[in-house]
């Protein structure tokens, strides 16, 4: 059976002068899954999104989203995705709904659905009163919300979200969990990046472990743990893939 | 104590080593980009040592001097005004600095160390100031050339007031950083101040030399010599009161009257810098416990009045485009820096203006006479377009995390190049010609046909330099703070040069039409069809620009797009 794949990468390697950030890795992300992209700290997630997301080139390798070819028709795969980077990347001196509009507008969408979808989705995220505020007031958590309603506002087929549960609170959290999941069951595509396994056993169907800018495991969760052994958290599954050890502070005693 | 002290100058020195040895530098042009960014503060530091000890060697000779008997040395003197300057850099100085050159004391409250030894260790960072650096070879060598002299009594006795002179030094610095963290944790207020002394500082400046200018004009006109400026005796009298209680005053009274055998004298100047000192510390030992006591930023969330306009296309660009452009103008109408950049060419303008109506004709400045409307209009309106300076060539960087969004965007660079285009005339020209129509008013004088020339010649100007700008930004770009007013909101200082020279080498091609048409053919209805022609040929060279630019920003999208992460 042919599976449709949103995001595919065939030796993805990203180098950064000497240091090799992400070392041909091969992602398979099939169309209407909930990828949970899992790594320790500095194992290249971030990078990996930011190639696949077009901010960086990739030193080699080849990469494929929603069909399309991102380094030769890059405007064309930014049309289709929608984007909350681990900068947030939102301006600091535009209000939330000039934000929605500024995104409105870079995507083409005309003025009377941009409305609608503005109105909508900072209502969703709670930011309808501050909707002419400026961001540089913002909380972390209202820049987060913000940004993931700029992602959502052009309708894309594949979101890519860096860390969207990091300093957030519970009920946004909970906001976003089931705005992910219903984007999800309407056929979209996720690709996120979280240190919280907790929320990605959740809501993952698929997961891809990546260390030292390797990837060491890929597929859907069940497979994963079946794999693994059963009655295995995801917690348990990623630390045996990294290779940590559940080191006790014994050595620490003048604690 | 000591100990807290030592950490803490370990601390700005390890600092200061880590920003010289880790550059992260992607490639050799951001190694280039970032070794020029370092060069300023390096070659002043070559610069102070040499300094230091040509100070050194000048307080010697003015202290051997004084040792000697000679109250009124030259070189004591050249010290005494010198000195002057030293109190009001140290209140001033901390507003130029960026707010990472200094302590945060927000981090600092965090550690286990007693309040008072907090804030002695927040005031010694002041040590390393130009301005304290300044005092210090006099505070020392005025008293070692005494010693010379022989005067070793007068020696001991100076060198306390040079103590307790840069202790005044230090306690002004660090209350005005104390003050000035007060004032600008709340951010509206810190952004006002900001634009405040953006906008009034140079205009004060300028001033003084504006009048004396004219006054001297006026009195060599009238073939007499320049004529004397009298204050109300009372005025007189207090500034001669006030002038004896200035810190660096009182140091020097004392230390000329201890070799003069005034003890009685010197020791009442001692204990005035004494009080002078102790109040200074109080005082910013009072502010800096307001500040640990609430330290976190405050201030109400500012709303903006939606404007149905920002969300409009400007005709002819694309949407993508359009929008690109308004965000530009919005960064600038919503920071100080920006907002600087509006209105100080019209203040300035305002202040030349006021002294032109007062004066009836033209003023100096510097160098440069301008008389008549036309010269007025032009040099003004020329201003406006220099003043965007530190927006223009450093258009991609000053948005910050914005930039990541644009990059993100589906906009191809054609259309992020010609958003920022409009954008940045968007900035320029409103101020440049309400300069014009000012200018206009006021004057109502000289050819309709040169009048015309003025915007011709903007739009030249403009076209000239907009894609060598767009290419300064992308070759060096500068992650900036535009609400700072020092040098933390101005663009890279390679790029800030370049950038001049085009606007110099831009504007100054429309100065030689402008001279061809009126000193050569003597033809100045010429002029605005010369110059219509030239901003035809300055479109083409644009256009052509323009392509280069688009090239050079597609090789360094991702070093713009990594510019934040730092990597």
């Amino acid at each position: 059976m042919h599976l449709e794949l949103a995001v595919q990468t065939t030796g993805l390697t990203r180098d950064f002068g000497s240091f090799r950030a992400v070392d041909g890795i091969d992602l398979v992300v099939p169309a209407g899954s909930l990828y949970g992209f899992l790594g320790p700290n500095g194992a290249g997630k971030s990078t990996t999104i930011k190639c696949l997301t077009g901010l960086l080139r990739p030193t080699a390798g080849s990469m494929m989203i929603l069909g399309t070819n991102p380094i030769a028709d890059p405007v064309s795969v930014k049309r289709r995705i929608g984007v909350v980077p681990e900068d947030l990347a939102l301006f600091d001196r535009l209000t939330a709904q000039e934000t929605l509009t500024f995104v409105a507008q870079v995507h083409g969408i005309d003025r009377a659905t941009a409305q609608h979808r503005a109105s909508d989705l900072l209502n969703l995220m709670e930011l309808k009163s501050a909707g002419t505020t400026l961001v540089t007031d913002f909380s972390h958590g209202m820049r987060k919300k913000l940004s993931l309603a700029a992602a959502l506002l052009p309708a894309p087929k594949l979101l890519f979200l860096d860390e969207p549960f990091e300093g957030i609170d519970a009920v946004a959290s909970r906001q976003i969990k089931d705005l992910l999941l219903s984007f999800v069951s309407h056929g979209g595509t996720i690709f996120l990046t979280s240190h919280i396994l907790e929320i990605v056993e959740r809501l993952s169907t698929h997961i891809g472990v990546i260390a030292g800018g390797r990837m060491v495991a890929q597929g859907p969760i069940a497979d994963l743990r079946a794999g693994a052994g059963s009655g295995k958290s995801l917690e348990e599954l990623f630390i045996g893939l990294v290779g940590g050890d559940a080191r006790t502070p014994a050595a620490l005693d003048w604690i | 104590m000591l100990r807290i002290l030592r950490a803490f100058v370990w601390l700005r020195w390890r600092m200061l080593l880590n920003s010289l040895e880790n550059t992260g530098a992607r490639d050799r042009l951001e190694r280039f980009s970032l070794a020029i960014e370092r060069l300023g503060p390096i070659m002043a530091a070559v610069f102070l040592i040499p300094s230091m000890l040509g100070l050194a060697i000048v307080a010697s000779a003015a202290g051997y001097s004084l040792g000697r008997g000679d109250q009124h040395s030259l070189l004591f003197e050249a010290l005494r005004y010198l000195l002057l300057f030293i109190p009001i850099a140290s209140i001033v100085g901390p507003l130029f600095l960026p707010a990472a050159d200094r302590t945060n004391p927000v981090r600092l409250l965090l550690l286990p160390i007693p309040r008072r030894t907090l804030y002695a260790a927040q005031a010694a960072t002041a040590l390393g100031d130009v301005w304290t650096v300044i005092v210090l070879p006099i505070a020392l060598f005025v008293p070692f050339g005494l010693a010379l002299a022989g005067a070793l009594d007068s020696a001991v006795v100076v060198l306390a007031g040079g103590a307790v002179f840069l202790a005044v030094v230090i306690g002004l610095s660090a209350l005005a950083t104390s003050v000035l963290h007060l004032i600008a944790r709340d951010r509206r207020r810190g952004e006002l101040l900001a634009l405040l002394f953006i906008l009034i500082i140079p205009a004060v400046s300028m001033l003084p030399g504006l009048l004396h200018g004219r006054h001297s004009r006026g009195a060599q006109r009238r073939g007499s010599a320049t004529e004397e400026v009298h204050l109300p005796v009372w005025v007189a009298a207090a500034a001669e009161r006030a002038f004896a209680v200035y810190p660096s005053e009182l140091y020097v009274r004392s230390a000329r009257a201890m070799p003069a055998r005034e003890v009685q004298t010197a020791a009442t100047r001692l204990g005035l810098l004494a009080i002078i000192a102790v109040a200074v510390h109080a005082a910013g030992m009072f502010v800096f416990g307001r500040i640990l006591d609430s330290p976190g930023a405050t201030g109400a969330r500012r709303s903006v009045t939606a404007r149905k306009a920002w969300g409009m296309t400007i005709p002819g660009l694309t949407p993508g485009a359009s929008a690109v452009a308004l965000a530009q103008l919005r960064l600038a109408l919503r920071t100080p820096r920006g907002r600087s950049i509006l209105l100080s060419p019209l203040v300035m303008m305002a202040v030349f203006a006021v002294v032109v109506l007062r004066r009836s004709g033209g003023f100096d400045l510097g160098p440069v006479s301008l008389n008549g409307g036309l010269g007025f209009a032009s040099f003004t309106s020329f201003i406006c377009l220099v003043a965007t300076l530190p927006i223009v060539v450093n258009q991609f960087a000053v948005d910050k995390a914005g930039m990541t969004l644009a990059l993100l965007s589906p906009l191809s660079d054609e259309e992020y190049l010609t958003g920022k285009e409009v954008g940045n005339a968007l900035i320029a020209f409103p101020p440049a010609l309400i300069s014009l129509v000012a200018a206009i008013g006021i004057f109502r004088s000289g050819s309709p046909a040169l009048w015309a020339a003025v915007p011709l010649a903007l739009i030249a100007t403009y076209l000239l330099i907009s894609a060598p700008a767009a290419m300064l930004s992308a070759l060096f770009p500068r992650l900036v703070d535009l609400n700072s007013i020092g040098r933390s909101s101005n663009a890279h200082g390679l790029a800030g040069l370049l950038g001049m020279l085009a606007f110099v080498v831009a504007g100054g091609s429309n100065l030689i039409i402008v001279l061809a048409a009126t000193k050569w053919l003597e033809r100045p209805g010429l002029v605005p069809i010369l110059l219509l022609g030239w901003c035809a040929i300055a479109f083409f060279i644009s256009r052509v620009l323009f392509a280069v630019a688009r090239r050079i920003f597609a090789s360094r999208r991702e070093n713009l797009a990594l510019l934040l992460s730092d990597k």
